[in-house]
């Protein structure tokens, strides 16, 4: 499978009477967004706010950030099973608004989470603070339940960022990528010598703000599969994940996994990359044994010399990664797990829930209990309200003055997992 | 598979109360709910679902739903290792920030969410 990604850079966006991308700006109908997300009765109202890099902006709760991207040529369309057909996705071109992005915002528990600060501290913490970024506040209908409200919100995201990424269709990419996997068999026959690696992409799947659809399947009611790189790249595996801001991956995430991005860059020089696994992160124990024998499994069967494994949350998915990495590790596969860590203020608590002597090679996104500073912003996208009960605030996380101290937790993507971020840790 | 629900949940203890063995551990917190399952599973019950379900802290959420075995046999092993190594981080996250007050708004949020993480997980075992 073989896919073009052609990005065009996009440096500002703007509201204008037309959606369209002209001279590396993009300009967007705030109407017929409104309009379009206005379509689903159970939102009773949209704002839509533009926030751009450098700004003293602060855009709060974020409920899910997305990328808008177009298919051009190939099979299928971008979000394939919900937005589009649930066609193969992952081959052909696809034209990605590099530098723009659709954020979605709305308070569907009290307990709320996720601050993008577009300058200061915290915009150090999060790539969101680089993008230009169409802002979505959402309001839901009358009476409306937490899982239509969630459902909702997502569905508002996912249909703008399409509507915005048909501006790039007919526009000449600035750079065009070229991401090719062949079928087992031949890519093992022109490169017999390198190591066969893949990627086993663990997915957040326990339940409501804790999902992740592939396909447009709730993927707790997957069994372990496989997907070819580029699928990822046109919108195959897509977030419901709202909790926990610091180590969930959003859909741009998963559109920019950067662990696909440098598995690709190194694929005929120093491994074969073979593919992507995907597999999930269930409540259930047994789901969790089902889960890491079937990722063992296809570890072995597809002949892996290594495999890297990334993992999305706290606490239960700890469990799951452990057991893939034991169980691929018993199977003659080395591994390199991706985690963060929830090791105390200070950081010399144990960071994860569960351990094994074969996870001996570990890559951290960084201490989530980290303790930070956010000045106060002129302009706040979405609300404050609720800040002192986000996941990592406190009482008197918001001060008079408007600045908040919280724990890392607070900042989307701060930890990220799939290592967008730029903290890390080293041992000598 | 029959299990036990362990819940200091009322919307939990509301919805299964009657369609399965229910504890329901009225008052009692977070951390008291993973050293009860752990008696229980020194009694020869097994986990079945994790005890550190979803990513809302456990000195977030006063809320906790677990569901272990309704049969005991031997000490299972890999049920302590799991709720001690839980218990572990649980402990180290409330020593350091203890749980806060809520308003009954946010309290409901939260039973809300904890419901549907257990419900997800009594579903796959109710399959056979």
């Amino acid at each position: 499978m073989r896919l073009e990604l052609g990005k065009i850079q996009i440096k500002d966006v703007q509201f204008g009477k037309e959606t369209k991308v002209e001279g590396g700006v993009l300009y967007v109908n705030e109407e017929e967004i409104v309009n379009l997300v206005l379509e689903d009765e159970h939102i009773k109202s949209v704002k839509v706010e533009l926030a751009k890099p450098g700004e003293e902006t602060r855009i709060t709760p974020v409920k899910d950030v997305i990328e808008p991207r177009v298919k051009v040529e190939g099979r299928g369309g971008i979000f394939p099973g919900v937005i589009n057909k649930v066609t193969t996705v992952g081959e052909g071109r696809t034209h990605v608004l590099s530098g723009a992005a659709v954020v979605t915002c709305g308070k569907i528990v009290g307990f709320q989470e996720g601050i993008i600060d577009m300058s200061g501290p915290g915009a150090d913490y999060t790539p969101f603070s680089k993008l230009n970024n169409v802002c979505l506040v959402v309001e839901p209908a009358d009476g409306l339940l937490q899982h239509e409200y969630e459902a909702a919100v997502r569905m508002a995201g996912l249909k703008t960022a399409a509507y915005i990424g048909k501006a790039g269709a007919n526009v000449t990419p600035d750079t065009v990528e070229t991401f090719e996997t062949k079928p087992l068999n031949e890519s093992a026959v022109e490169y017999p010598n390198l190591p066969k690696v893949a990627y086993v992409y663990m997915l957040q799947t326990q339940g409501l703000l804790h999902d992740t659809y592939v396909y447009g399947v709730d993927a707790k009611k997957i069994v372990p599969t496989i997907l070819y790189p580029t699928e990822v790249m046109d919108g195959a595996i897509l977030s419901g994940n709202c909790v926990s801001a610091c180590d969930k991956n959003t859909t741009y995430h998963h559109l920019n996994n950067p662990v696909i991005q440098e598995m690709y860059a190194r694929h005929g020089k120093d491994f074969n990359f073979v593919g992507v696994i995907v597999t999930n992160e269930n409540v259930y124990l047994a789901d969790k044994e089902r889960s890491s024998n079937w990722t063992a499994k296809l570890c072995k069967y597809l002949g892996l010399d290594a495999a890297i494994v990334s993992q999305e949350g706290f606490g239960n998915p700890d469990t799951d990664l452990i057991m893939n990495c034991k169980k691929i590790e018993a199977e003659g596969v080395k591994t390199v797990i991706i985690t963060d860590e929830y090791a105390g203020r200070d950081g010399a608590s144990q960071s994860l829930a569960d351990a094994d002597k074969s996870a001996d090679a570990v890559v951290t996104g960084g201490n989530a209990n980290e303790i930070i500073v956010l000045p106060a912003m002129k302009k706040v996208i979405g609300t404050l309200d609720f800040v002192d009960k986000i996941a990592g605030g406190f009482d008197g996380s918001l001060r008079p003055d408007g600045s908040i101290e919280a724990e890392l937790q607070v900042i989307t993507g701060a930890t990220n997992e799939l290592g967008f971020n730029k903290m890390s840790a080293v041992t000598f | 598979m029959n299990g036990i629900l362990i819940t200091n949940n009322p919307a939990a203890e509301k919805k299964y109360f009657g369609s399965m063995k229910t504890i329901y551990l009225e008052n009692t917190d977070y951390i008291h709910i993973l050293y009860s399952v752990r008696d229980k599973i020194h009694e020869g019950h097994k986990l079945l679902t994790h005890p550190l379900s979803g990513s809302v802290k456990p000195n977030q959420t006063p809320y906790k739903s677990i569901v272990i075995s309704e049969e005991k046999g031997q000490l299972d092993f890999d049920s302590l290792k799991i709720i001690e190594d839980s218990i572990t981080i649980a402990k180290k996250l409330l020593d350091e920030k203890p749980t806060r007050e809520y308003s009954q708004k946010i309290l409901d949020d939260f039973q809300l969410i904890d419901l549907d993480l257990i419900t997800g997980g009594i579903e796959s075992m109710r399959q056979f």
